[in-house]
């Protein structure tokens, strides 16, 4: 890791962890992002666990169980969270470990007696509630943050994949096909890329990719205008000028001279583009030109908190989950930003 | 005299300079038809004040800038609109020191990876070859070879400017061209970089264009100097006799310039003015306004250079009449 052994980047890295603020921030969030990729142990209506005579099952992973298979006279998936009550109580060594939300995020539990929104209740086990549909709320906004995570970390590959590699070229090669490039930027980034979608979504359903494409073929011209501009300055310095006295080939002198000295642009504005893409995907399906219906999003169970402001647990629980993640990864950005800040050291010292 | 190493004709360098949408365009003549010619192995110093071209003419003849007119020959061969990849061969044969040894190192590559970097550009040898002749390079510009693994700014400006100096000559080129390789850095460690150059190009033979703007280094340095001015060659000459018996007006200014600690030898000529902009240049003589000697025909006419009877060129018009015996 030759980025890492460099001492400018060492500084950085013990200027970011002076930013206690950012950098524990930057831990909740790398902890809460991991934990949402293995949601299916956090919240799923399957156990982790089940000890039948004797056998352990996995039920998470793997085929289906039928209720056969757990001496029921059904052929269908049990309910795992009555098994576990009908194993407590015949008391034969069977047993069942749910995890801690015993809930999926698709799964509608409608309480006799009661109609959906269920409020929060331990005895329940819906820590925040459940949904207008029955759907646990908790289950629904882990799953959603991480779709949520996903959906803007690899909008952020892609933005930066093809924004960098355009703003690059358009800094290095300069002249017409900067020129050009300008005005096709100036043009596409005024393109209402909402319409687009609206336009899209009346014609298909869109999916998580369809959105990502959609969002990543109009939001790459933002990076393009760091590029170019980093381009620029690096290309006009002398070291890039002793490369081509040395015969340093164009790539060579963009990848090994150019880019790792504009790294700092690019790390800069990671945090924010994240913060945008969660902000963004949440926006649509709030508007509802989101994801597919029972998709478990921040936005929809917004719109159902909004329509059902008597149920407080539902507007409550995603506007708290919202800000969290957006205050953590806006701490993280001005951490970075302070450790990139020029002014606190610079390469002459 | 098809020997020469290195032989430019009546090369150009113009920028045009954007006024804004519509404008006219000015022409910034950084360097304006200079013509001459490096033997093998010889030294040539360049001088003159800052702006007057002479970095623009040290890139513009290793093509790193494109000139706009003329021809750049190196060992007969036409290198003026070869492609980057045409040149890349070449490279090998010239190289550059620049000035500033802070801005001349890419400070996120070690020294090691800097020193490497030409050997792998031209795939001479395998890894532990080069790590071998990067070694060797470190000795031969005197640094300790823990510097290996450090970066740039790890180094004081003298050591800085040695790396720059072994990374130009880690190819073994035939051509040096050393632009203000020296001014950036303090006195004292000044005559340390100008020793090793010394001691450098007489271990490789290598031929020099040394570009500075302070004449007592080049006199130091240099076979031969020519004196630019706004983008023209003024004098070139023998070193040695240049300096004692400059005839042109503008050497003589310049050589009086330098401080002298026994009995000043020249009379103060210091200059008045400044050197007029290379964007609007005078018609005739471009020293005219500033020179002590100037006359009608001056204003109008341009000089060219002449060749005196000692191989001396020298572009005045009025050379001969102008006692080139110091008082």
């Amino acid at each position: 890791m030759n980025l890492l052994r460099n001492p400018v980047a060492q500084k950085r890295w013990q200027r970011f962890k002076q930013s206690r603020r950012g950098y524990i921030s930057a831990w909740l969030l790398l902890v809460l992002t991991t934990l949402s990729f293995g949601a299916e142990l956090l919240a799923n209506h399957r156990p982790l666990l089940v000890s039948y005579q004797g056998e352990l099952y996995f039920p998470t992973f793997g085929a289906q169980h039928s209720g056969k298979d757990f001496g029921l006279d059904i052929d269908y998936e049990p309910n795992y969270r009555e098994l576990q009550a009908q194993f407590r109580d015949a008391d034969e060594g069977n047993w069942v470990l749910m995890p801690p939300i015993p809930y999926g995020p698709l799964e509608n539990d409608l309480i006799a007696g009661d109609f959906p929104p269920h409020a929060p209740s331990l005895t329940t086990r819906h820590y925040l509630g459940t949904d207008t549909s029955g759907r646990d709320v908790l289950a629904r906004l882990i799953y959603g943050f991480r779709t949520a995570m996903l959906f803007s970390l690899v909008l952020l590959v892609f933005n930066y994949a093809i924004g960098v590699a355009i703003g690059c070229m358009m800094g290095y090669l300069g002249g017409a096909f900067d020129l050009f490039f300008q005005r096709i930027i100036e043009i596409w980034s005024n393109v209402p890329f909402l319409y687009v979608i609206m336009i899209v979504a009346s014609i298909i359903t869109p999916g998580f990719w369809t959105l990502l494409f959609i969002m990543a073929f109009f939001g790459w011209t933002a990076m393009t205008w760091y590029m170019r501009t980093a381009t620029y300055k690096e290309a006009s310095r002398d070291y890039v000028m002793a490369a081509r006295a040395l015969g340093a080939s164009g790539s060579r002198i963009v990848f090994r001279h150019i880019l790792p000295n504009s790294v700092s642009t690019l790390i800069t504005f990671v945090p924010f583009s994240v913060a945008s893409g969660i902000t963004a995907l949440t926006a649509l399906d709030y508007l509802g030109f989101g994801l597919p219906a029972p998709t478990p999003s921040w936005g929809e169970l917004l719109k159902q908190g909004t329509e059902n402001m008597e149920s407080l647990w539902l507007v409550g629980s995603v506007v708290v989950a919202m800000t969290l993640i957006l205050m953590l990864v806006a701490y993280v950005g001005e951490a970075i930003r302070d450790a990139y800040d020029p002014r606190k050291f610079s390469f002459y010292e | 005299m098809t020997d020469a190493l290195l032989r430019a004709e009546n090369l150009s360098l113009h920028f045009p300079q954007s006024q804004g949408f519509l404008k006219p365009k000015l022409l910034l003549r950084a360097v304006d038809g200079v013509s001459f010619a490096l033997q093998q192995g010889e030294t040539l110093g360049l001088v003159g004040e800052s702006g007057c071209g002479k970095s623009s003419l040290g890139k513009a003849l290793l093509n790193l800038h494109h000139p706009t007119s003329g021809t750049v020959a190196f060992e007969g061969r036409d290198i003026t609109g070869l492609s980057a990849a045409q040149m890349r061969p070449l490279r090998r044969d010239m190289q550059m020191v620049f000035q500033d040894p802070f801005e001349s190192l890419n400070s996120r590559h070690t020294v090691a990876t800097i020193l490497e970097e030409p050997l792998i550009i031209h795939r001479l040898g395998g890894s532990s070859w080069r790590r071998r002749r990067v070694n060797e390079l470190l000795e031969l510009v005197g640094l300790p070879a823990s510097a290996l693994g450090k970066y740039p700014h790890e180094f004081s400006g003298g050591q800085r400017q040695r790396i720059g100096i072994a990374r130009a000559i880690a190819l073994e080129p035939k051509l040096l061209i050393c632009d203000e390789a020296v001014s950036a850095l303090d006195v004292s460690v000044q005559a340390q970089i100008l020793n090793l150059l010394l001691d450098i190009q007489q271990r490789l033979s290598l031929a020099m264009l040394f570009i500075s703007h302070d004449i007592s280094v080049v006199k130091h340095m240099s076979d031969r100097i020519a004196v630019m001015y706004l983008g023209e060659l003024v004098e070139i000459g023998d070193a040695r006799s240049l300096c004692e018996r400059p005839a042109h007006p503008y050497t003589r200014a310049l050589l009086s310039a330098v401080p002298q600690l026994a009995s000043p030898t020249l009379p103060q000529a210091a200059l008045s003015g400044d050197m007029p902009s290379p964007m609007a240049m005078p018609e005739g003589c471009r020293f005219a306004g500033r020179c002590p000697h100037q006359r009608a025909e001056c204003l109008t006419q341009p000089p060219r250079l002449e060749k005196r009877h000692d191989g001396r060129e020298i572009a005045c018009h009025f050379w001969r009449e102008i006692p080139d015996d110091l008082p």
